[in-house]
Order: C-alpha cells, then structure tokens, then sequence
C-alpha cells in the first residue's frame, strides 16, 4: 500500500517537475482535470459496489458524486472554450497509477480492501492538491479555466479531511 | 317584499359584511409590522456566504447552490433540514422560531454558517 503511495507520488513529482518546467498548456490542463476526477470516479464504483462498511462506501459515493460534478462543469468549459483537452505526462501518469490502483483493489477484500482504498484516496487528494496549487492554477491562462480550478479547490480539500477522518479507525483492522 | 326577494337581501347582506370583515383583517395585517422579507445565502466553493446571516421571524430565506454537486442545508437538531439541494438549484425556509442556528453541510461537515432569527 504504501508503495503505491510512494508510486503516484513519484510519477506526479515527476511529471508535475517536467510540467512546471516547460508549463503545461490550457488544452494539457484540461486533459489532467478531466482524468484526476475520472480516476476517482472510477476507484470510487468499485469501493461503492465492493466495501462493506458504511463510512467506507459513504465516501466512495461522495466522490463520485463530486468528481463526476466537477467533470461535468470542466467538460462544459472546455466545450465552450472550444479547447481540446490534450494527453500528456501528467494525464498519463494519473491514467496508469488510477488503473494500478485498481488492479491492487480487485485483488483485496474485507478491511484490507476498505484501509487499501482509503489510503489511496488519502494520498491521491494530496497529490492533486499539490499539483493544483503548484502547476494547474498558477499554469492556467485562460481566466475562467483558472477560476474553475480556484472554485472546485476547496472540494479536494473537503474530500482529503473526509478521507483523513475515516483512515484512522481504519487502521488497526487488517 | 317577497320572501325570496328578503332571501336575495339578507344573502348579499352577509357576503358584504364577510367581506368587510375580510378586508378590515388584511389591513390590520399589513399595518402590524414590517413585512417579512426574503435573504439570499450562497453556496459556492464549499461555503455558504453569508457565514452569519440575521433575519426576523417570518422572512425567507433562500439557499443557492453555485457549486457543481449537491449540498445540504441542515441545522444541528435537524429543526430545518434542506435534504439535497442539486447543482443550481434552491432551497427555501421561512424562519418561524427565534434563535441562533448552526447549520452545516451533510455532504461536506466543513462547510458550517448560522442562522440568526431574531
């Protein structure tokens, strides 16, 4: 577990490095936001239909819920801006370690599959939150792109406290 | 005067005074005090903006989802509670009791205001 962790964390460095470097463009942007919420999305269903705990599968419901709002409200800017969201480093990366993620999942069940899951989403919110703040919002040009980052911000960091308070009692299960 | 006729009279006579008296009330009613009226709160950002808001029994209050998924409107007790409000939509309260209120966000518990009746 820990080493996924370690994993997305080393790829979004990574990739948040080479991004900051060079800067990534509104279109790569776009493609980033899209794929960190679709990520989510994803490991939330299979935590919604898998984990047997309630607190557990609350959550999984509330990030679904969320990211597929915050998708919706990204996909309808872009659309607008006729911007196409364009693959790159970090989108790839997301991509990989979301499926990553998923395969280590599938393979868990029980309070090892519910403490496997949250940690994920506890290390992923920080993860973009990271990149939010060090690439993503100060890289966007487009002012209402940015102000889309700056408004659904607040969200990670609900969905990050909401993780961090479930994460503990988890702890000492598996 | 025949006896219909006399029916017809006394009829009209009390449909004439039910609605003196209907509208001797409205007016006593529209002079007894300011009239309530209608607050806005928004949510946007995970945060309801006013964080504090002050009415007077019987005004409105009307809760606005800016944000891209749905939040609640709940006060601890549950003496009012919004149930889902979706992306866009509001949800309305007419505050009847006077007192403080602390509400949150079922959803997101981060997100907490006051209502304040006076």
């Amino acid at each position: 577990m820990r080493m996924i962790g370690v994993v997305i964390a080393t790829s979004l460095c990574l990739t948040t490095a080479a991004a900051a470097a060079e800067g990534p463009n509104d279109a790569q942007i776009a493609a980033i936001v899209v794929t960190a919420n679709q990520v989510d999305i994803d490991a939330g269903r299979l935590a919604a239909s898998r984990s047997h705990t309630k607190e557990v599968k609350e959550f999984a419901k509330r990030m679904i819920v969320d990211h597929t709002g915050v998708n919706k409200s990204a996909v309808e800017l872009v659309t607008k801006l006729k911007v196409t969201p364009q693959d790159n480093p970090t989108s790839q990366s997301l991509k990989s370690g979301g499926d990553q993620n998923l395969r280590n999942l599938k393979g868990l069940g029980g309070a090892a599959f519910d403490k496997a899951y949250v940690d994920h989403e506890v290390a992923y919110h920080e993860q973009v939150l990271d990149a939010m703040d060090n690439v993503l919002i100060p890289g966007a040009k487009n002012q209402e792109l940015k102000a889309l980052l700056v408004k659904v911000r607040p969200a990670f960091v609900a969905h990050l406290e909401h993780a961090k308070r479930i994460q503990a009692p988890l702890a000492g299960k598996s | 005067m025949t006896r219909a006729s006399v029916r017809r009279f006394l009829i009209a006579l009390a449909t004439a005074s039910t609605l003196c008296l209907l509208l001797s009330d409205t007016g006593a009613a529209a002079t007894a005090g300011p009239r309530p009226t209608t607050h806005r709160v928004v949510i946007d950002s995970l945060r309801f903006d006013p964080q504090l808001l002050t009415v007077k029994a019987g005004d409105t209050i009307v809760w606005v989802n800016h944000d891209p998924f749905p939040h609640t409107v709940t006060a601890e007790g549950k003496s009012f509670d919004s149930h889902e409000i979706a992306p866009g939509q509001s949800w309305k309260y007419t505050a009847r009791k006077a007192g403080e209120f602390a509400y949150a966000c079922m959803l997101h518990p981060t997100m907490k205001a006051t209502l304040r009746v006076e």
